[in-house]
Formats: structure tokens, sequence, C-alpha cells
């Protein structure tokens, strides 16, 4: 079964003489649990493709259906709800929130759908992740690299069905990457979630089921 | 919480009968003994009905919750439900998750256990030929009649066909194990040098046949959480296929990093490669490489490796150059 298909997915911003094509008509489907990266060049469209997939932005034309569910048709409640509900971010940036604890920061979307965090699970991705001695300290009290594992954390909390990391293992060393994709296709597994990934790294690329390359916002190359 | 709503109504009761006791007693003004009255009875009426009224609500909503979930058992999603703020929805949309869940583990196990039974139907009719043959020439051997070059030539065969069935028999119990329950995990603050030592210990008859050098890397203080049995045959298995697939004077080295979340077994081999386009592919159940078919195996010591580290919340990672070697990292989490 597809949980994500895009539809000649379309967007470009400005006007005519200064027209910037981010993303010129890209039609792909993903199935479920599958874990799939995505590769290419900066500049390529990579981003604006997770963004549009996980209703961040809204495409110029084309549309998007995630399981089940076109995101044109909804609303701006209804499409906040979804996203939480359904979809696990890792940002490039982490974007974690700077006034919160670390675990805070991971429990929040759980708790912003006004449920209680499942602690036992918690503990047990924290543990993985090396996070336990560092989950009551604040975001800026820790290197960059346990800022994107407690952002991946906070990805895997809600347990959700789709998950989208942009770059989540750009700011780790080899090792650490490795770890984090392991621990993210292990995740994925036993939860059946469905991985999408943007990478520069052609080893992690490799662990994929499926890579797509996308070069000046086309599909250019989707290799099982 | 039975108890509860009786302690709840008889408080109500005896409240309302207090209040009914001191406007008889306490106020002589009729007007006003008819006011508190009428106020005390309208409190306790408001109770009544507000009992009533979120006791129906509770019932719709555990009624609407119930054909929901009948509904999703028959595969019909909810649309009008999806993404609202209420709270059925947020039950709802919880169930579908995890019906969709248990719906894949559902359908693998459903083909796990047709690739076994199928597997396992094959082995069993390859069993056939090497006992009627052992059969029959075990007759020919009791004919009084023959030469004794002919004997030895028969014995010859038996042996052949007994290393066959061997194989056979082994690859059956090793298909058994596939089966989840029997892999039963005990993991343990174990050292892994041991773990490696039994590993390496089974596999150094094979590896001196072919003059394969065993080189171990490993700090003894190195101690992570998992079963050591179970793990010394998943990495028994990789080492197994180092062997199998290093040409003769080769070398397999064994390395031991600690990482920051996971405890990396590295196995390097100089042998023949994997071609970058299969890699993946390597541990599926029953794959073989094509260039490699007249080697022995059945393509399940990979899978069951890869299937006894997963079990550990770890994972295998490959590299590998063809022509060169391949290198498998076997990562086990240090906390489990």
């Amino acid at each position: 079964m597809n949980i994500l298909c895009a539809n000649n997915v379309k967007k470009y911003y400005g006007t005519e003489p200064v027209l910037v094509k981010a993303l010129d008509g890209v039609t792909l489907e993903i199935e479920q649990g599958s874990f799939t990266a995505i590769v290419g060049t900066s500049g390529s469209g990579k981003s604006t493709l997770l963004n549009m997939l996980g209703g961040l932005d809204n495409p110029t034309s084309g549309s998007i259906v995630v399981d089940g569910q076109e995101l044109n048709g909804m609303g701006r409640n209804e499409l906040t709800i979804f996203r939480r509900r359904k979809i696990g971010f890792i940002f490039q940036n982490y974007n974690l929130i700077p006034n919160l604890s670390i675990y805070d920061n991971i429990v929040l979307p759980v708790e912003l759908d006004g449920r209680k965090a499942d602690d036992k699970y918690i503990t047990s991705i924290v543990k993985t992740l090396g996070l336990e001695d560092k989950l009551y300290r604040k975001p800026n009290k820790l290197s960059g690299g346990q800022q994107q594992r407690a952002a991946i954390a906070r990805a895997l909390a809600t347990k959700p069905a789709i998950i989208l990391a942009d770059e989540p293992t750009g700011n780790l060393d080899s090792h650490t990457s490795q770890e984090v994709i392991g621990l993210l296709q292990a995740t994925s597994k036993s939860f059946h979630q469905t991985v999408v990934m943007i990478t520069h790294d052609n080893e992690i690329a490799q662990l994929a089921d499926r890579t797509i390359r996308i070069e000046d916002g086309r599909i250019a190359e989707s290799r099982w | 919480m039975k108890i509860i709503k009786y302690i709840l109504f008889f408080a109500n009761i005896f409240l309302l009968t207090c209040g009914g006791i001191f406007i008889l007693k306490e106020v002589n003004n009729a007007a006003m003994k008819l006011l508190l009255t009428f106020i005390i009875l309208s409190l306790g009426l408001v109770n009544l009905c507000s009992y009533f009224y979120f006791r129906r609500r509770f019932i719709n909503f555990s009624d609407d919750i119930c054909n929901y979930t009948q509904n999703i058992m028959n595969g019909v999603s909810i649309q009008s439900l999806q993404n609202k703020e209420t709270l059925t929805s947020k039950i709802i949309m919880e169930l579908e998750k995890m019906n969709s869940i248990v719906k894949f583990k559902f359908d693998e196990n459903k083909k796990e256990k047709k690739e076994i039974q199928e597997m396992v139907s094959e082995i069993t009719h390859q069993i056939k030929t090497p006992v009627s043959n052992i059969k029959m020439y075990c007759g020919m051997l009791s004919d009084e009649d023959i030469i004794q070059e002919q004997s030895v030539q028969f014995v010859d065969v038996i042996k052949k066909q007994l290393v066959k069935l061997e194989f056979l028999l082994d690859t059956l119990i090793k298909s058994s194990r596939l089966e989840t329950d029997m892999i039963n995990l005990e993991p343990a603050d174990n050292r892994i040098i041991e773990t490696l030592a039994v590993a390496v210990n089974d596999i150094i008859h094979k590896a001196g046949h072919k003059n394969i050098e065993i080189s171990v890397d490993c700090r003894s203080s190195i101690r992570v959480y998992h079963d050591m049995k179970w793990t010394a045959e998943a990495i028994g298995n990789i080492l197994d296929n180092a062997v199998k697939y290093t040409p003769e004077n080769g070398k397999i080295h064994i390395s031991v990093n600690t990482g920051e979340m996971y405890t990396e077994i590295k196995i390097r081999d100089t042998g023949k490669g994997i071609e970058t386009a299969h890699i993946n592919d390597i541990f599926k159940r029953f794959y073989r490489e094509k260039s490699v078919s007249k080697i022995e195996g059945l393509g399940l010591g990979l899978y069951l490796a890869r299937h006894i580290i997963t079990l550990q919340k770890g994972y295998i990672s490959v590299h590998s150059v063809q022509g060169k070697g391949s290198c498998f990292s076997v990562c086990l989490p240090n906390r489990f």
C-alpha cells in the first residue's frame, strides 16, 4: 500500500523573469513501511519536496495524498492535527525549543495532543540514543550531535506512521550517523513506520530500501 | 467506581436533607421558607439531571467508539473523524494506527510461515535421495560376490551421501530456529570477548583447512548487554560466510569498538566481496548470489544473523568492495 503519493507536484517561487522552479513536476509513490533516501545536490529541491510531503508547505500545483488523505483539501487546523498525529519531523537545524528541557522537548508533541507520554517507550528511545543523563538540561547546553539525537527522540515520541527526516545525520560523525540510522531502521521496523530521509552521505543512502535522486526539481533516478 | 457512585448519591441526599431541616427549623419567614425550599429542590434536580446527562453522553461516547472499532476491524477508514481536536478522533486515529501495525505484522507472519513450510518440504524432499542411495549401496555391499575394489567404491559413495544428509539436517535445524519462539534471548552483562571466543572456536577448524588467518582485536574489558549463545551463533554465521567466500591463504580480522550508543563488532575478510547491487539482498532469506551457486548453502545464515541481532535491538551493516573483501559491522546497543 502506498502511504505517500505525490502527483505532478510543482512549486514555483517568484514571477516570470525571475521564476524559480524549486520543484518541477515530481510524481512519486512511497510504500508503507519502506525506508527511502532522497539524495541530490543542494538547491535541487530535496527539502522542498520533504516539506510538501509533510504538509509544511503548499505546492503551486499538483496533489499530495498522505495515508489516503488529500493535503490540499485540509484546513489549517486540520493540517496541524494531521501533522501532529501522523508525522514525525526531524529538522536539519533541530528546531528544539530553547527554554524547555530536553525531556519536555521530547514529549512536547505528545502533550500537545493532550495525551500522556508513554514513559516506558520514551525511556527506551532516550536510552538507546544515549540521552538519559541529559534529559533535564536545556538544548543550548548540549553538543550539536546530542541536540540532533534529541530531535530524533522527539520525532519518534508519538510513534508516528511517517518519519520525515531532513539530513538527520548532518551534524554527526560517520560512526554515530550509522548508529542513528540503525536506530531509525529498528524503530520503523517494530512500528511499521515509513521513513523518508534526505542525506548527502552515500554510505547512508545505501542502507535504504530505495534511493531517489533529485536534480533541478525533478526526479532523476529512482532505484530500489 | 461503584462505591464512589453510591457515596456521591448518599452525600447528595444527606446535604439536601440537612438543607431541608435547616430551613424548617431556623427560617421563620414563610416566603423565605418557600424560596429556599424551591432552591434546594431545584439544586437536587439539577444534580440528578446532570448525572443522567453525563451518563448518557458517556454511553454514547463508548457506543461510538465500539461502532467505529467495528468499522476499523472491517477495514473501513472513518474519514469524517480524521484530524479533529476531539477525544473520539484521537482514539479513532490511534486505533487505526494500531490496526495497520497489527495487520502488517500478521501479513508478515503469514508470509514467513509459508516460506518456512516451503523450505521444510523442499529439504525433506531432498533428504529422500541420499537415503535411498545409501539404502541401495548398502544392499549392493551386502551382496556376497562383489570384489574388494567395488566395495571401496560403494563405501565412498555412501560417505558422500552421508555428508549431504548431514548438511541437509543441519539446514533443517537452522531453519527451525527461524521460528521466533525458538530464539529465547537471555541477555546479560557479558564480556564481548567471550562471545567472540565461542564463535571463533567453532570456525577455526574450517578456516585452518583453507589456511585462513583469523585475528581478533578486542579489549577484554568491553562489556555489552547481550545474549551470549545467540550472538555467538550470529557472529558464527557471518564468520562461516567469510570463510566460505575467502580464497585460501586469506585473512579475517575481527575488531571491536565502543561507540556512544552501540558497540560495533567489525568482521573484515579478504574474500570475493559482494556486488553493490546485491548488498541489501544478502540478508534476505534463501538469497544466494548466482555466481556462488556451486558453494553449499541455503541462504539462511545471514538472515538468521540479522534476525538475532535485530531481536537484541542492534543492526548489521555491510561495506564491500568486489574482489577485495567485505566488512560486516554487527552493532549491539550498549544499553538494552
